[in-house]
């Protein structure tokens, strides 16, 4: 059975930056939706943003010119 | 861990939660006070006599309970990880932040986990507070929005993290072995499930609350800000499972208020806005701060110390509100309520946690300016 990551999540330290991010990729219409953290990243109760794999480099490359303040990246 | 979040097991466990709930209802504990952990670390700073108030002293096997299951769990499932906030100076804003916390709760007579209780029982001064711990997170919400955060967190040594539930342990097994720990002959604090039911009902009430990441202020958070019911939904099966025992028992009865409640109902929805401020300021509600402090988080295990010693406070000042009662033929109706003290301890709750939230911003914005 294939096991191949389909989503990519961003977590963030600050609900401030989780917002800053949110608005800028619904502005350059990448899909896509703030969640709280998946169970199989961790147990706490932090917020993510969680997207299809295929738009990882649109949005790092978003995080990077924005400078957007995260905490890590992650795929599942 | 796919199946740990899926639905149907979370509905499982929203119902073994409210199981537990009639459990210890049924077995003695307090009436719509079956799980409080508000009330319960009041009882056992009591036991332990930080506190002299007769009639709430009594060292809860539940609270024990969630700790070592909470603790067990996360073992087990490999969440367990010890950690802290990288500012050693925030442990003191999360220790007054656990003050504040059950000072809140007291004034309203419970946390948001009795709350919901009370309301399953038909308790209208609860659905009222509950307006409270609504206007609280969306106040935290405000604060979050601008940028709050307590700084970083980073990894510690795992064993630092067996402390909190060694201690615990070894506090019930003297509380059970000695004489030592005060005792309530009336009162709430007279009123338990036997100790064995008590420590299993509170081990699987850990368990349920770590895999659901049961919340209160967290899911209103969530749902506020992005529409989100994951977290709300074991809390609302819960509910939902007590109020059908509630109602086929004849024990739903709409009131204004129920047992060792109060309805001043203007400081049922300040206690309740505490809660749901420091709640949403230090990153869960009082029983989400016993499981976090459980799984590793030092920062929680501060919170749940200062809850200790601020319901110590609240008893030994006078903060803590009375109970309502009805007339009787030799007594007259009691208000209940805070008295004066209570009432000026809760505008300075407010005030301190106004300013955490300032602080937290600042901090929060300094950080993120600095990368």
């Amino acid at each position: 059975m294939s096991t191949k990551n389909n989503k990519i999540i961003i977590t963030f330290n600050t609900i401030s930056q989780a917002m800053k991010m949110e608005k800028i990729l619904k502005r350059n219409k990448i899909p896509g939706k703030l969640a709280p953290i998946p169970r199989e990243i961790s147990a706490g109760c932090g917020i993510s943003w969680i997207s299809n794999i295929n738009f990882k480099n649109y949005i790092i490359n978003i995080i990077e010119e924005h400078e957007i303040f995260i905490e890590n990246i992650y795929e599942i | 861990m796919e199946k740990l979040s899926s639905k149907k097991f979370i509905v499982i466990l929203g119902l073994l939660a409210g199981l537990v709930a009639i459990v210890l209802s049924a077995y003695g504990n307090p009436k719509n006070m079956a799980i409080c952990v508000a009330c319960f670390i009041r009882d056992m700073s009591g036991a332990m006599r930080l506190h002299n108030t007769a009639v709430v002293q009594y060292f809860r096997p539940e609270i024990v309970g969630i700790v070592l299951g909470a603790f067990f769990i996360s073992v087990v499932n490999k969440e367990y990880k010890v950690t802290k906030l990288t500012e050693s100076s925030t442990l003191l804003i999360r220790f007054i932040g656990g003050i504040v916390m059950i000072i809140g709760a007291l004034i309203f007579l419970g946390c948001s986990t009795r709350m919901v209780l009370r309301m399953a029982g038909g308790d209208l001064s609860a659905y009222i507070g509950f307006i409270g711990l609504i206007l609280g997170v969306s106040t935290g919400m405000i604060f979050l929005k601008n940028g709050y955060s307590l700084g970083e967190k980073e990894n510690i040594n795992k064993t630092i993290g067996y402390v909190f539930p060694i201690v615990l342990l070894i506090l019930f097994i003297i509380s059970i072995t000695t004489t030592i720990f005060a005792v309530s002959q009336n009162g709430p604090g007279s009123m338990h499930a036997p100790i064995i039911i008590s420590l299993i009902c509170g081990i699987v009430f850990g368990i349920v609350a770590q895999i659901t990441r049961m919340c209160f202020t967290g899911s209103i958070r969530n749902f506020i800000f992005f529409k989100n019911i994951e977290m709300i939904f074991p809390i609302f099966v819960m509910f939902l499972v007590v109020l059908m025992y509630n109602v086929f028992t004849n024990q739903f009865v709409l009131a204004s208020y129920g047992p060792i409640a109060h309805a001043q109902n203007l400081w049922n929805i300040i206690g309740l806005y505490i809660v749901g401020l420091s709640g949403t300021l230090l990153g869960g509600c009082p029983l989400r701060q016993v499981v976090l402090a459980s799984q590793g988080s030092i920062d929680s295990v501060f919170t749940v110390i200062g809850m200790f010693i601020g319901a110590a406070i609240a008893h030994n000042f006078k903060l803590v509100s009375s109970a309502a009662a009805k007339a009787t033929e030799t007594n007259p109706a009691v208000l209940g309520g805070p008295n004066i003290n209570g009432k000026i301890a809760a505008i300075i709750c407010i005030l301190i946690l106004l300013f955490i939230g300032y602080l937290g911003c600042r901090q929060g914005n300094k950080n993120v300016n600095k990368k």
